[in-house]
């Protein structure tokens, strides 16, 4: 059989195809590899946030939103280079994203393709077929789909869709000129890094210890698990257990996106990325696209085989490439050779799902003007009390700087980073927050301004990062172990890093209800001297809310010393 | 392989589950009895170490058979002094000049024996020269010495409260050390935590300790002697804390719970790191102005008299410290400097 020859040739040398495979699986390794180097910092931050600085979109809002440009962000150009060249090869190559959703193909499972019993059955596509035979099968697939296989019809949705993802573009960029970073949540590469770090990591963490605690203590198995565990932290996962707040969530997020894939193959790349609109728009003048040539007989195989189909029959199988990924699946699949991707200089042409000027136009005055709106709810003197931001951020307009990849959450030692949920309002949403009763700020550890991509926590050597004031710490007299309970407790102050003791220790006489005097211990804070590290809320031996606990200060400079 | 179909998986599952179960009953049911903890007998007047699952009245009887063979007694304990203090040399000379004194590791650490080092690596924040982290060069010489002994593996461990273990064993430079002596620096790891109980406790009476600590053949507690505002001093006992997972727990009724602990978890040797003395803003400190240069070492196979001795440094008395009362009162050692055959040497006058 032809088909089985062309099978068996391309098994043996290494086509296009491959070559974008291997190049996926080199990339996500890299992003894993970046991810697992972002971890205390232990590979220099540069390194480990490369992929966020790769980014085009997060560096182009983040600019409009700071008004400010960083050397380092200078090498997502590379990105824009590559796309100029070879459209969305990026979507298509090195997105992990991308690689994931071609991982995880429930589109498959939700419509498996026809077997080649019912090819038969439904008179299957020849190669001398024409399109009139191909929508045929079409229509069979179509109506036969449903009742043979699945729940669903095998309907992507409608092609008007895909202009979602460029008026989400227009959206993010409208906002990031009003000082809003917020949309950058649906950033590709955020979503990926803050899924890891928020929600997969410390999953699979949990999963690893209750597996660990279970077989620890098995005849035989202890020194093997003692041993495995040892190979694993802090190489792979951390060497505390870290809590991650409302992790559902972000598992929720990513599982979303993941599930979107079982309507149509990428489903958000083709309907929704930002990214991916950004960078299908540099595509329309990309050198390297896809053509068509007389040879095509109108098999229909590229059309099936396109991840983002994009590929349309109506005509001639040509493509759009704003939404071609150079996967080269269709190269793969022509069985006459009548796909080329040759370089030229054109413009491609417009599409009828492209928004019109009218719609770009109403998005953008709504972004800037809801912007504006959410901004004016915010006064500083309703600040949340509990608004703590790592350790030069608040200096430094960490919101409007910060593009919620969530590096510096992973990159804490001790989970004390969290997305914000309702501290930062808003216009805040997902950035980093300080929250002490999950973790305190390290005194040896300055990892989260080193792996910050857009200098939005400020990269301060470790001395200078002891000076920050991130919040002030304030003892509950009520609920305090020696004030309210003449107890004997001096964690706070024993914890305390600050080598003159933020928290000290006056000692005082007091005299039981029936008994006699004795002298007693209580802690005070120096607001002078408080950095607002938040160990004292952390250790803190109170139930519940901490008897000591940090609160917010303003943007202004801290109080001056006493 | 066999397609496995959904009714031999289920009972694949149902029978692993069962085989946990039973394997969880049954070392339940070996936890029950305490195990008879290994304590060595260096001193010369056994009183003075009581095996802590002894009752009152075997606390009469010298030696009891149980301990010698858990662990063999060094082979002569006349002659050698009950304390050994050295001054003015450098640390790991000090380290050496004092076990010599005391007979040699050797008679703590028999060949082929397992030993766990405890130092004090509280914190991540500070280099060794700001004395919250014990002298590197004192554990150093400690790994060294076990191993020259002939110890199988010499494992040297703590938890920090503040930073990583990684960060915290790089920075007090004790990991350098360590490493270059032959040892193995350890992170604790959170599912080592052993629930035992304390049979001899007052106020504690269970406690999650780390099993290799508890097994250890021979295990050796390096404090560094420093302020701290409740214990006021923290000196070996308060070392032993980092051997336990809940901690904030042991803070109520200190100086009780920590003799109480240490009646569990009993270091055959005790070397006290009074190299540089943290003399206020313990346990972390982190200013040079806090810090004192002494010079000195204690070295004793009884931990309340090394912290007996240690607390003098410091201008108090033994009786000061609540844990050296309690101890002392539980007869877990001796903190009666004045009857104790003390050695003082002197290396570099």
């Amino acid at each position: 059989m032809a088909r089985n020859a062309r099978r068996s040739r391309h098994k043996q040398r290494l086509t296009w195809s491959h070559a974008r495979k291997l190049s996926q699986v080199i990339a996500l390794l890299a992003f894993l590899a970046s991810f697992l180097g972002l971890y205390s910092a232990r590979l220099p931050g540069s390194l480990a946030n490369l992929f966020l600085r790769l980014d085009p979109l997060a560096v182009l809002a983040q600019s409009a939103a700071s008004r400010t440009w960083l050397a380092g962000s200078a090498i997502a150009l590379l990105t824009l280079g590559l796309t100029l060249v070879f459209g969305r090869a990026w979507c298509g190559w090195v997105c992990p994203l991308g690689t994931l959703l071609d991982l995880l193909p429930l589109h498959r499972i939700a419509h498996p393709p026809f077997s080649d019993k019912e090819r038969q059955t439904f008179g299957p596509p020849s190669l001398a077929g024409k399109g009139e035979k191909m929508s045929k099968f079409g229509r069979l697939q179509g109506v036969m789909a449903p009742c043979k296989r699945s729940i669903f019809d095998y309907s992507p949705p409608p092609d008007s869709w895909r202009k979602a993802k460029i008026l989400l573009l227009i959206a993010i960029v409208g906002m990031a000129l009003a000082g809003n970073l917020t949309l950058l949540v649906l950033d590709p590469l955020t979503l990926s890094l803050r899924s890891l770090s928020s929600a997969i990591w410390p999953a699979l963490d949990r999963l690893v210890t209750a597996l660990e605690t279970t077989l620890y203590p098995l005849p035989g198995l202890g020194q093997a698990v003692a041993a495995f565990d040892t190979w694993a932290r802090p190489a792979l996962l951390p060497s505390q257990p870290l809590d991650s707040r409302a992790g559902w969530l972000f598992a929720a997020a990513l599982l979303a996106v993941v599930a979107l894939n079982a309507w149509a193959p990428r489903f958000w790349c083709r309907y929704l990325c930002p990214l991916g609109g950004l960078l299908g728009l540099l595509s329309r003048i990309a050198l390297v696209r896809r053509v068509v040539n007389e040879e095509c007989s109108g098999c229909a195989r590229c059309e099936r085989s396109c991840p983002t189909g994009t590929i349309d029959p109506q005509r001639g199988y040509a493509s759009d490439p704003a939404e071609c990924t150079l996967c080269m699946d269709c190269l793969e699949e022509c069985p006459r050779s009548s796909i080329r991707f040759p370089g030229r200089v054109s413009l491609a042409e417009a599409q009828p799902y492209d928004p019109g000027r009218r719609q770009a136009l109403a998005t953008f005055a709504l972004a800037i003007a809801g912007t504006s709106l959410v901004a004016a709810g915010d006064s500083s003197r309703e600040r949340h009390p509990f608004l703590l931001q790592p350790p030069g951020g608040r200096q430094n307009d960490l919101v409007q700087r910060c593009i919620r990849c969530g590096a510096c959450v992973r990159a804490c030692p001790t989970a004390a980073l969290q997305p914000a949920l309702a501290e930062a309002r808003l216009e805040g949403f997902w950035t980093p927050v300080l929250v002490p009763r999950l973790g305190y700020c390290d005194y040896s550890c300055n990892a989260c301004g080193q792996v910050c991509p857009v200098e939005a926590i400020p990269p301060l050597a470790l001395e200078d990062k002891r000076q920050q004031v991130i919040g002030l710490a304030a003892i509950d007299r009520d609920r305090c172990i020696a004030w309210a309970e003449q107890g004997e407790c001096i964690i706070c102050e024993e914890m305390c890093p600050v080598p003159q003791k933020a928290v000290y220790l006056e000692e005082t006489s007091m005299t039981e209800r029936n008994g006699p005097a004795r002298s007693l211990l209580r802690p005070h804070v120096d607001p002078g001297l408080c950095i607002g590290c938040g160990i004292c809320e952390y250790r803190c031996p109170v139930v519940g809310p901490a008897a000591i606990r940090v609160y917010s200060l303003g943007d202004e400079t801290p109080p001056a010393g006493i | 392989m066999a397609k496995l179909s959904r009714r031999e998986f289920l009972r694949a599952v149902v029978t692993g589950f069962s085989a946990l179960t039973v394997q969880q009953l049954v070392s339940g049911c070996q936890r029950l009895s305490p195990p008879a903890t290994p304590t060595p007998t260096p001193s010369a007047n056994p009183t003075t170490e009581p095996p802590p699952s002894a009752t009152a009245a075997s606390q009469m009887s010298p030696v009891p058979s149980e301990t010698a063979q858990s662990n063999p007694t060094p082979s002569s304990t006349a002659g050698f002094p009950d304390l050994v203090v050295v001054r003015h040399g450098d640390p790991e000379e000090m380290v050496r000049r004092s076990l010599a004194a005391l007979g040699g590791l050797e008679r703590f650490v028999p060949k082929g024996s397992r030993v766990v080092i405890k130092p004090n690596i509280c914190v991540a924040y500070h280099s060794y020269e700001y004395a919250a982290t014990t002298n590197p060069w004192v554990v150093g010489a400690l790994v060294e010495l076990a191993l020259e002994a002939g110890a199988r593996s010499v494992r040297v461990m703590d938890s920090p409260f503040g930073g990583t273990p990684e960060e915290a064993y790089t920075r007090s430079g004790i990991a350098e050390q360590v490493q270059a002596a032959g040892g193995e620096m350890v992170a604790m790891k959170r599912f080592q935590y052993a629930a035992t109980d304390i049979p001899e406790g007052i106020s504690l009476h269970k406690a999650r300790i780390y099993d290799e600590v508890l097994n250890a053949d021979v295990l050796i507690d390096v404090p560094i002697a420093k302020h701290h505002n409740l214990a006021r001093l923290t000196l070996g006992m308060k070392n032993l804390m980092g051997t336990i997972l809940d901690r904030s727990e042991i803070h109520r009724d200190l100086g009780q719970r920590l003799a109480d602990l240490h009646s569990r978890v009993r270091p055959q040797l005790t070397v006290v790191d009074a190299v540089r003395v943290l003399v206020n803003h313990g346990p972390t400190g982190g200013s040079l102005e806090d810090v004192k240069q002494m010079d000195t070492i204690i070295a004793s196979a009884d931990l309340v008299a090394a912290d007996s001795y240690a607390a003098t440094l410091f201008g108090l008395q033994p009786g000061d410290l609540g844990y050296i009362r309690a101890a002392t009162e539980m007869g877990l050692g001796r903190s009666d400097l004045g009857g104790l055959r003390i050695e003082e040497l002197v290396v570099g006058a």
